[in-house]
């Protein structure tokens, strides 16, 4: 990562483990479940947020110095509308059928609190190079989360990886069957609440009871 | 603090240039969202006259057009159940024509072996649009599929998934006596030993009211079909 000064490499990789949006903060969590059935629907999502959140964060940034504070929390939103509508046009032109899996959860990206909590946050205080490696970062971080929920999820829910069937057959003829529990929103609560755990052992956060 | 004219003027320029990205963005891509739709239109016909090689698989858009053209035959008719010469599906403007129904005909080896008719109503939130495929006899249902809906993902929204739909096939629309009962989504699991068992599938639990929509559209339609479906039968 030569490419990058310390200082940003630091902004990218915070989120990704110790300030992780969504084991960490707990944010995103309505779309981490909605979307993580299959892994293909839970990259696109990724990518989607990805594109989202670093143009948004980005973009904030540079307007910085001239949105008028009594305005800002509209000014910042009708940005990132305006970058899930682009994108959810997009997705519809070139992946429709991943926009029809995907349904009401790319437009939710709006409502998504990691856009908005960054752009508040971190966006209107950094200059837009900072700003854009906040975004990849968060939004890899939210990713991984939603690429590992979904792994675990699509395995035992239905057999499979990326549509491709990895639970042999023979499996099934001696009479193991797919756990219906995980294709459901419980199943997600269940491994994320695992995922979190594992998270704050590894990094010894602990919550103040 | 900024002053009032400065924000408004702010607010006013940021709202015209997203404007004129989103509308410039919106127009260009316009053409491919069309085509993406009447192919997935095309799909569901497939799907719901279960033609193999369509439901689930990923096929591509000429493979889609080919199995479409050689296995499909569509016209249109109107509310006597005859068929209206020189007029395609896709020539009916929805706005002026009223009274003529589309119908996709499935023809195997030359041969009649199924009808899909469009369906379309009000779910809960939303019109919801699909089709319903019938196999030669007018009576049995061979398939149905939804391909546009604005229902609840995960409550509503489960009418498109396969579990739901494939509940209908081998149902039947009329009664011994010839009287039209349509397809009613029952709340809960259907009563096998019912006698009406031929004529309900299972509910979806959380989506009461969207199935309700569907049983009042479903019967609609099939009644504006009424006519067609005695003369074909």
């Amino acid at each position: 990562m030569g490419l990058l000064s310390k200082k940003s490499q630091q902004v990218l990789k915070d989120p990704l483990m110790s300030n992780n949006p969504i084991a960490f903060q707990v944010l995103g969590i309505c779309s981490a479940l909605a979307v993580t059935v299959k892994m293909d629907t839970a990259i696109v999502m990724t990518l989607a947020v990805i594109f989202v959140l670093a143009m948004s964060n980005t973009i904030i940034s540079a307007m910085r110095n001239y949105i008028p504070g009594r305005v800002r929390i509209i000014v910042m939103l009708s940005v990132i509308a305006s970058l899930v509508i682009l994108t959810d046009q997009v997705l519809r032109a070139y992946a429709y059928d991943m926009s029809k899996q995907l349904s009401v959860f790319v437009g939710l990206i709006i409502t998504n609190c990691i856009v908005l909590g960054r752009a508040e946050a971190f966006a209107l205080q950094n200059t837009p190079g900072k700003a854009f490696w906040d975004g990849v970062g968060n939004a890899l971080g939210y990713g991984i989360i939603l690429i590992a929920v979904s792994f675990f999820r699509e395995i035992l829910g239905s057999g499979t990886l990326l549509g491709l069937q990895i639970i042999p057959q023979a499996f099934y003829n001696a009479g193991y069957e797919n756990m219906g529990l995980m294709v459901l929103s419980p199943g997600a609560f269940i491994i994320l609440g695992l995922i979190i755990w594992v998270q704050r052992l590894i990094t010894k956060v602990e919550e103040e009871a | 603090m900024r002053s009032n004219s400065y924000t408004l003027g702010f607010t006013a320029l940021v709202t015209i240039i997203l404007g004129i990205m989103l509308s410039a963005a919106a127009t260009s891509l316009k053409d491919r969202q069309l085509l993406n739709e009447e192919l997935d239109i095309k799909k569901n016909i497939l799907a719901s006259l279960k033609i193999a090689g369509t439901s689930g698989s990923k096929a591509s858009a000429q493979e889609v057009q080919q199995l479409f053209t050689d296995n499909i035959r569509s016209f249109v008719v109107d509310k006597d159940g005859n068929v209206v010469a020189g007029l395609s599906p896709d020539q009916i403007d929805p706005k002026t024509m009223v009274e003529v129904y589309p119908v996709y005909e499935k023809v195997l080896d030359g041969a009649t072996s199924g009808f899909a008719l469009p369906i379309s109503g009000k779910g809960l939130w939303s019109s919801c649009y699909g089709y319903l495929a019938l196999e030669s006899d007018c009576n049995t249902v061979m398939g149905i599929t939804f391909y546009k809906h604005g229902e609840t993902p995960g409550l509503g929204g489960e009418i498109e998934k396969e579990w739901f739909t494939s509940n209908f096939s081998g149902k039947r629309i009329f009664d011994d006596n010839g009287g039209l009962v349509s397809i009613q989504v029952v709340k809960g699991v259907v009563n096998e030993s019912s006698s009406d068992a031929y004529h309900q599938v299972d509910g979806i639990s959380g989506a009461t009211l969207t199935t309700k929509g569907l049983n009042v559209f479903i019967k609609q339609d099939l009644n504006n079909y009424l006519p067609f479906l005695k003369q074909a039968h």
